[in-house]
């Protein structure tokens, strides 16, 4: 599945190539225990399916200060 | 995969025990959570005046946001939100600008104090001036006005927006400097029942992880895009924080196992490290270990 992914943690936009949540996280080196998974701006879980030009964004859960 | 409890799209999965929960299920077992704390640790009570130390991050906003709607039928306890600006520009404004708005539409009170009424300059300043560690004096300063602040506004309990992961990596931290006597003021309840003079701190969300918290701020619009602290280093903390979430990756409930075997010897380490007569500082007061207190310390150098 192709699908656009956003890193806000390091405010990174990229275009990935993959068939899980999971696989698009280890792609960005992204820990899910530090993220929240939003996909088409709702909320799931991380094993919500995917699908083409789907858009996930892993929020940091990390506190800035 | 659907939601235990009612079969509907979940939004979180719990870390600690497998389970995954829609919107509606998640905020009530979060909420639960957080009143099982307060009553169990008996945080506050009736009639009480609670603080809530206040960042505009989304530990202290879901604190904020909890303990106003468990106490708004109730009358009784009263809350008040208090804010430290440090003065660090494109940072703390940022966030302080999100925690007035919520507290007007709330109508909750919020009391904002800042280093450059308090010491005379703002935190940029302060580091233009001292080579000083930027967390050290920040850290002490802003422990200092909330306290001042919280006895200003005559509270009577003062809560913070720690949580499960910050206490865990605390812990680890305290052992791995052999700090024991530091670990002994940790808890979802800290400070000295007869101190007047220092207002005590509670923990709510001591038994929620970042990513549960994260969620709930998430879920009730609480949350301010990702914003670092510019001052913010590659810290031991950060270090001992990603170990965790590796470890707690592959092995879940590690961090709540830290904190649960943690709490099974807080009475016996509070016992061993009970501290004596509290000083007050000679300049201002406040309770502190020495003669002077490390805020009026800083203060002085501040001043040269």
């Amino acid at each position: 599945m192709k699908i656009k992914a956003y890193d806000e943690r390091n405010k990174k936009n990229i275009e990935l190539e993959v068939d899980s949540i999971k696989e698009a996280a280890k792609e960005l080196k992204i820990n899910l225990e530090e993220v929240i998974v939003v996909k088409n701006n709702e909320l799931v879980t991380e094993s919500a399916e995917l699908k083409d030009n789907d858009e996930i964004k892993f929020l940091s859960v990390i506190s800035g200060g | 995969m659907t939601c235990k409890k009612c079969l509907t799209k979940p939004v979180i999965k719990l870390p600690n025990n497998n389970i995954s929960l829609c919107k509606k299920c998640y905020l009530r077992y979060f909420e639960k959570k957080v009143r099982k704390t307060i009553r169990i640790y008996k945080l506050f009570k009736k009639g009480d005046t609670v603080g809530v130390a206040l960042s505009g991050g989304k530990d202290s906003m879901a604190t904020l946001q909890l303990l106003h709607s468990l106490t708004q039928q109730q009358r009784t306890t009263k809350i008040i939100a208090i804010a430290i600006d440090e003065g660090i520009k494109g940072y703390r404004d940022e966030t302080l600008k999100f925690a007035k708005k919520f507290c007007k539409e709330n109508k909750i009170p919020l009391k904002i104090t800042s280093y450059k009424k308090e010491f005379g300059m703002t935190l940029d300043q302060i580091l233009k001036k001292l080579d000083i560690h930027p967390c050290s004096v920040c850290g002490v300063f802003r422990r200092y006005l909330l306290n001042k602040e919280a006895k200003r506004n005559k509270l009577t309990i003062l809560a913070t927006g720690h949580n499960l992961d910050d206490e865990a990596q605390t812990i680890l931290m305290n052992q791995f400097r052999n700090n024991m006597a530091a670990a002994s003021r940790l808890g979802p309840l800290t400070g000295i029942k007869d101190d007047k003079k220092f207002i005590r701190r509670i923990k709510p969300l001591y038994f929620l992880t970042e990513k549960e918290i994260m969620t709930y701020a998430f879920l009730n619009n609480l949350v301010t895009p990702f914003n670092e602290c510019p001052y913010a280093e590659d810290s031991f903390r950060s270090r001992v924080r990603e170990s965790l979430n590796n470890l707690d990756k592959e092995y879940p409930s590690t961090k709540s196992s830290i904190i649960n075997s943690f709490l099974d010897i807080l009475p016996i380490l509070k016992e061993h490290y009970k501290t004596g007569d509290i000083n007050y500082c000679k300049e201002c007061g406040e309770p502190t270990s020495k003669e002077k207190c490390q805020a009026c310390e800083y203060s002085e150098l501040i001043r040269k």
